[in-house]
């Protein structure tokens, strides 16, 4: 009998020892889940301060892994993702509606950037950054007459090996599909077929390196002269190296726009939208804007950026209005598995 | 005794949630369709029909020969460094099997980051070449910087058994092999190389095993184009979201391994009751 009862406290022990972590302290929480080097760090803490919580801060490199993270039972209050995830997480109902009247500091937003075709009326995202996608150059080595093939620079022999190419699957076949003239949301498959051609015939022609984050630092030592890069990347990157240019090509590309919004599962939303309306104030959206380099959503703060720290610089400020730039869109099941497998065949060959 | 059985049960019961339960999902996983959800399940063989498209039998057989190089050079030099530790008194080889040891302390990442910053085009060693006036060369992205980098993080895997295989040995063997005549290089074949063979096998089977799951090196130091098993196992949870194939590739690779390691346990004396 005692041998039992010695059993059950150790069970109970390790039961208990396991379950510790849970422990929930008095102080709300928010859980954020944003992409890598996508915040002002200081931000966070200034707002743990002001609203007397505590902001769990979690990152992911990709918008694929961030569903399959979130797919796979992961909480969280706020996730940034772009406009096709949230498309995707619209019509998988996992958004709650953003109460626009608690976010007193909207009217700081430029107006390009509501009504959007993933969110139109805006009933659950709020502009976090926005930005293209185009081609970071060094002026050096690349000409200026071959920068104006767009992206068929990338097929370019001339500048064979010394290229970067995203690791990403929309953005390379956004790149395929954009460069044979086509739209980056087609659902053709002959179409997607053509693009795959191109994205191996590149791979074989041009020895390219398909790099992620990676390419920040990369380019910045100019250990290679071309590099497929989003805009608030090459801001940054241009600030730190003068020898680079940054060209949004004529055959069209991605304008995207991350955008802030509130999962089912958040149950404080009021914090959720403190924190919404904290990111959007004039002097927090500076001071993010200027730490990573993305273009803001807050006018003045953008506005700013142009006549300061990004002067000069024409990656921070995207292209608008521009007919052959897209914006990405939602791909059912069965297309984004067939885009899926296609682009682990580039590159597994 | 017999309290101390009891006492094992809750292991028992924590192992089986944090093991078996995890590798039936994998099989489970490998041979459905039907979703990440397990919800609408059917039973299928495609996944494994899958991975003998050509594409993924090449990156089976890039994994394979690329885990065998590295375990080739991990042996000669691991060999080598543990052999001349072994031949110190034994407090100096304390030191020094510390010092093999030392790297593992600093997390695999950064070190990882410190070969990027030595290997990449205008890295410190391309600097170094153009300062003596030779021409640069390209080691990042490459076979050399991936095998560079297992070679760096898998080394102490592979001295640490062999060194403990050679310390244990007699040296009064050796003395009685050149006693009957045998030249340095036959006493060191018959005699030291025999007898540290389980410490070989051991050290084999950990650095082969580990080099070809290994995807952050090759992904950092090889490019997003190096797909190994593990990157691309990486790739299908992580950004494809098909659970079922990843699965299917996992299962394929376990057994793989499992074959491969009782073909190595045969070589090993100590398993088969003594050569």
């Amino acid at each position: 009998m005692k041998k039992k009862i010695a059993a059950l406290i150790l069970c109970v022990c390790i039961a208990a020892l396991a379950l510790s972590g849970c422990g929930s302290s008095s102080k709300k929480t928010l859980r954020v889940y944003n992409a890598g080097e996508y915040i002002d760090k200081t931000l966070l803490t200034k707002f743990e301060k002001e609203y007397n919580c505590k902001v769990v801060y979690e990152t992911f490199d990709s918008n694929e892994s961030l569903y399959t993270k979130v797919m796979s039972g992961s909480k969280y209050d706020i996730l940034i993702p772009s406009d096709y995830m949230i498309e995707r997480l619209i019509k998988e109902n996992f958004l709650q509606p953003v109460d626009w009247s608690l976010i007193t500091n909207k009217d700081n937003i430029i107006s390009d950037l509501y009504g959007r075709s993933f969110d139109p009326e805006n009933t659950y995202s709020v502009p976090y950054f926005w930005g293209s996608v185009g081609i970071l150059y060094d002026k050096t080595v690349v000409s200026e007459e071959d920068a104006k093939e767009g992206w068929n620079l990338l097929l370019n022999e001339k500048y064979k090996g010394d290229l970067y190419m995203y690791d990403s699957e929309r953005d390379s076949f956004m790149i395929a599909l954009k460069a044979l003239g086509y739209s980056m949301n087609t659902k053709n498959y002959s179409e997607l077929d053509e693009a795959y051609q191109w994205l191996c015939n590149q791979r074989d022609t041009m020895d390219p390196v398909y790099v992620g984050d990676d390419v920040i630092d990369n380019m910045i030592s100019g250990n290679k002269s071309i590099a497929v890069v989003y805009s608030g990347d090459a801001a940054y990157i241009m600030s730190e190296n003068e020898n680079l240019a940054y060209i949004e090509p004529e055959q069209g590309t991605n304008i995207w726009c991350d955008c802030m919004v509130i999962t089912k599962d958040c149950t404080d939303t009021e914090l959720a939208h403190q924190f919404m309306n904290f990111m959007l104030d004039e002097e927090n959206a500076l001071a993010n804007t200027e730490e990573v380099g993305y273009s803001s959503p807050v006018k003045s703060a953008f506005e700013t950026m142009q006549e300061e720290a990004y002067k000069g610089i024409s990656a921070y400020v995207t292209r608008v209005g521009y007919d052959k730039d897209e914006v990405f869109a939602y791909q059912e099941t069965e297309l984004k598995s067939y885009c899926a497998d296609l682009w682990t065949k580039v590159k597994a060959h | 005794m017999k309290q101390f059985k009891n006492l094992v049960r809750p292991y028992l019961i924590w192992s089986f949630i944090l093991i078996v339960v995890p590798l039936f999902l994998i099989v489970l996983y490998s041979v459905t369709t039907g979703g990440n959800s397990l919800v609408n399940i059917q039973f299928t063989g495609e996944n494994f029909k899958k991975i003998f498209e050509p594409v993924y039998m090449n990156v089976f057989i890039r994994s394979f020969k690329l885990g065998a190089i590295t375990t080739g050079v991990c042996l000669v030099v691991g060999y080598m460094l543990a052999y001349v530790i072994s031949r110190y008194s034994e407090k100096v080889q304390n030191i020094l099997i510390l010092a093999v040891t030392i790297p593992t302390w600093i997390n695999m990442l950064l070190r990882t980051y410190a070969w990027i910053s030595l290997l990449s085009d205008n890295g410190i060693i391309n600097s170094l070449l153009m300062l003596l006036g030779l021409d640069p060369v390209t080691m990042m992205y490459t076979d050399f910087s991936v095998i560079i980098g297992l070679v760096c993080d898998l080394l102490p895997f592979m001295v640490i058994p062999i060194h403990t295989s050679l310390a244990k040995m007699d040296h009064s063997l050796i003395e009685a092999a050149y006693d009957l005549g045998a030249k340095p290089l036959t006493a060191f074949w018959k005699v030291t190389f025999k007898l540290s063979i389980p410490g070989v096998v051991n050290g084999t089977i950990m650095v082969f095993l580990l080099s070809i799951s290994s995807f952050v090196i090759p992904k950092l130091l090889g490019g997003g184009q190096y797909v190994l098993i593990g990157n691309l196992i990486e790739e299908q949870f992580i950004s494809v979201g098909d659970w079922n194939f990843g699965s299917a590739i996992s299962m394929l690779l376990a057994v793989a391994i499992l074959i491969m390691i009782s073909i190595m346990k045969k070589i090993d004396p100590d398993e088969n009751g003594g050569a």
